[in-house]
């Protein structure tokens, strides 16, 4: 296992547009761009040769190398993703495997060009897709021809899903051979990184094989289905629920905090029963309370992370969390065949 | 905070020697509020999304919800519970609440009006219909426990021909306010204002406020305005029915919100102002400026690289520009949010700037000033000079 790596577990924050308004000091911060938006389904089996096509609520715009260079400089990030064919899940044809490879290397070498050539972007920090889906030959075709070049400083293991809420479910087994043989062959002082909505059991076991980089996608469908994160990363603090879903009416009168003891704003000055109303009626300030407790509680999270890291405790944190995330599913489980239940009895 | 014993007092600061306007500072149980004001209407126990800091933040002292709404959702039970809204919100400002009637008449078609109260067809379940009486009324408002609630009132559209359902409606708010104030569970902290009605009738007006300045109360609303009638008989029952309530309490004007409208009430000697108009035109893409608004929808801004209002100090001048605002103005949430601060602090500085103007002893000026640039031409609306003229500001000079 590559320790080192495992030090510059980053946290990227996604720009969620509720909350422009409150990351004040947003211009001290970081910036990554990324090609899609790992939290929402990227829609599949739309292709176009030389052409990335990216859905937007104007409609489907179509990038090439050059125009998705011209935004990267309009932008001006700290740090960027290339231009990557990451189309391509566990049930992609080898064909599609293939071609999202072609394509990747493609637009890797046309975007390395442009910014070689870019007086804007001398400082950003490269980061290079490797895709291939779950074929291991295309995956080693992709890293043999871009591991070496120069100007790239980390990569990006993309096409293993198509974004959206059911990276949730993925489990670590799947993606396990893909992710051991990019880290395998990645030079040492390269940084790694997996997007998309990933449950915190599967971001252990990915920082423990040595990635480095994640965002907060799991936060935004965590609050579009209007629950909160409380899982509890110490075990000698009280064990929380993993996630309560403020749509319950159990919570209509309860006036406690999301998670006592959080210090985030939510938590400090708003209640669960005063979330409830608020998911109830629809109004905005609801997703808004709950994207700002779920990113503070993931951030914390990344914190624990890197702690452990440094005490050598990883383990312990990851067997602490994988059981309230199993309990909490089983809670869910039963819940659902005593639906399914009732129904058949009705 | 107010005396405990009083939990409302009204203490004028300045008076304008030309017009009736007048600056004060009303202390009620949870803060001060200088007046003239205007409240932001949070519907539901919130405002737009913006958190209670950032309406702190805005200058914002005093707010309004609806008692028809929070009544339903999350209900008087949990509001009680909870301690009231401000506790349930986690906002620490004063606020005002309706009375229930008015969202009702306007939201439910079959609201029948009687002498117990209002009747309307229950939303969820169709065939019960539910009653609003003068008494449920003050209940729920005493489980949300604003600093000022209001009495139900008989409403009647302004532009109704029938004076003798007018008359009734005037006699029956009275008898209501009777019933309200016998209701009234906390009158130690929470203050009723009773509703003059009498729509454009000034003898209907004159019967109404003067029944309703013998009940003890601390403060006097004017209803049953901004339906629908012209602004020169909006104007004229304005300045006919202020100079009728007593002058050392507060005069507050239900469902006024336009700048010029403030303005002219603000020199009648109206001190309260409520609309949803500012929040409400921020969702449509509409940014208010001195001489009306921006709807930032509009081409024009695409390439437009100035904020909203050069002078405008708010957080969303202060940052983005009408370029910015265009292009996410008809996809994101956010853009109603940010253009919903501006409105929120267009009002404020509005109502800041005619206090100082009173102050200062330069309202009549700056009333001047402000027609002047809303109609550079000159082509003053009949109802503006008419109005102005009646205290004593000439637009003719
Ligand atoms: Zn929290
Ligand atoms: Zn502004």
């Amino acid at each position: 296992m590559k320790q080192h790596l495992w030090r510059t577990t980053l946290y990227v924050v996604q720009v969620s547009e509720n909350l422009c308004l409150l990351l004040t000091g947003m211009k001290s911060c970081i910036s990554c761009v990324s090609v899609q938006d790992p939290g929402d389904l990227t829609q599949p089996g739309h292709h176009y040769k030389d052409y990335v096509p990216l859905w937007t609520r104007s409609g489907k715009i179509l990038l090439n190398s050059d125009k998705y260079m011209d935004i990267i400089e309009s932008f001006k990030p700290d740090m960027y993703y290339l231009l990557s064919d990451g189309d391509t899940n566990v049930a992609s044809a080898q064909k599609r495997v293939t071609k999202a490879v072609d394509n990747t290397i493609n637009f890797v070498n046309k975007c390395l060009e442009r910014h070689k050539n870019s007086t804007i972007l001398q400082n950003a920090f490269v980061m290079a897709p490797i895709t291939g889906g779950y074929c291991l030959r295309s995956r080693k075709r992709c890293l043999d021809e871009l591991k070496d070049k120069e100007l790239i400083d980390g990569f990006l293991i993309d096409g293993l899903h198509n974004n959206g809420p059911e990276v949730e479910f993925l489990t670590f087994a799947e993606i396990k051979d893909v992710i051991d043989l990019v880290v395998k062959d990645v030079p040492d002082n390269k940084l790694l990184s997996v997007q998309g909505c990933w449950n915190p059991v599967t971001l252990i076991k990915m920082v423990q094989k040595g990635i480095d980089v994640f965002d907060t996608s799991y936060c935004y469908i965590v609050t579009e289905r209007s629950s909160a994160l409380t899982f509890s990363m110490d075990k000698d603090s009280k064990m929380q629920a993993y996630e309560i879903n403020l749509r319950q009416l159990r919570y209509a009168d309860d006036f406690q905090p999301i998670l006592p003891g959080c210090e985030c704003l939510t938590c400090t000055k708003h209640s669960r029963g005063y979330i409830y109303h608020l998911v109830a009626v629809q109004e905005l300030l609801g997703s808004l309370l709950l994207t700002i407790h779920n990113i503070h509680h993931f951030m914390k999270f990344f914190e624990k992370i890197r702690h452990c890291i440094a005490e050598g405790t990883l383990s312990e944190l990851e067997n602490l969390v994988t059981k309230q995330f199993d309990e909490y599913q089983d809670e869910i489980m039963q819940g659902k065949e005593k639906k399914v239940l009732n129904d058949e009895n009705l | 905070m107010s005396d405990g014993t009083n939990p409302l007092v009204f203490k004028i600061i300045s008076e304008c020697k030309t017009t009736r306007a007048r600056v004060a500072k009303m202390t009620l149980p949870h803060g001060e509020v200088d007046t003239p004001v205007f409240m932001p209407v949070g519907t539901q126990g919130t405002l737009k999304g913006l958190l209670p800091e950032q309406l702190e933040n805005l200058g914002v002292q005093i707010m309004l919800s609806n008692t028809y709404h929070l009544g339903t959702h999350p209900g008087p039970e949990i509001l009680e519970k909870a301690g009231g809204l401000h506790k349930f919100m986690g906002w620490k400002g004063c606020l005002l609440t309706d009375s229930g009637g008015f969202q009702m008449v306007s939201l439910l078609k079959l609201a029948e009006i009687t002498e117990d109260g209002v009747k309307f067809q229950s939303l969820s379940d169709q065939k019960s219909e539910v009653m609003l009486t003068p008494e449920h009324s003050i209940e729920i408002q005493n489980a949300i426990g604003a600093d000022i609630i209001m009495q139900l009132d008989d409403v009647v559209k302004t532009t109704s021909p029938n004076k003798e359902r007018i008359e009734q409606s005037v006699h029956r708010t009275t008898r209501w306010l009777d019933r309200c104030l016998k209701a009234h569970g906390k009158p130690d902290i929470q203050n009723i204002f009773p509703i003059v009605q009498g729509t454009l009738f000034q003898d209907l007006r004159k019967i109404s406020a003067e029944d309703l300045v013998q009940r003890n109360v601390r403060g006097y609303a004017i209803g049953g305005l901004s339906g629908g009638e012209s602004k020169l008989d909006f104007s004229k029952v304005v300045n006919y029915t202020a100079p009728l309530l007593p002058k050392e309490k507060p005069r507050y004007l239900m469902g006024v919100g336009f700048a010029i409208d403030i303005i002219v009430c603000c020199a009648m000697g109206i001190d309260m102002f409520d609309c949803v108009f500012p929040t409400r035109t921020a969702r449509f893409g509409c940014a208010l400026i001195k001489t009306g608004q921006l709807n930032l929808k509009q081409k024009q801004y695409k390439k437009d690289y100035n904020p909203i209002d050069k002078d405008c100090s708010c957080s969303t001048c202060k940052t983005y520009t009408r370029a910015y605002l265009h292009g996410i103005v008809t996809m994101h949430t956010v853009a109603c949010h940010l253009l919903t601060v501006h409105n929120i602090a267009f009002q404020q500085h509005l109502m800041k700037s005619i206090r100082e103007s009173i102050k200062e002893q330069r309202f009549p000026e700056f009333v001047k000033n402000f027609v002047n640039e809303l109609y550079p031409q000159r082509d003053y609306p009949e109802w503006v000079t008419s109005a102005l003229k009646s205290v004593n500001i000439d637009l003719t000079d």
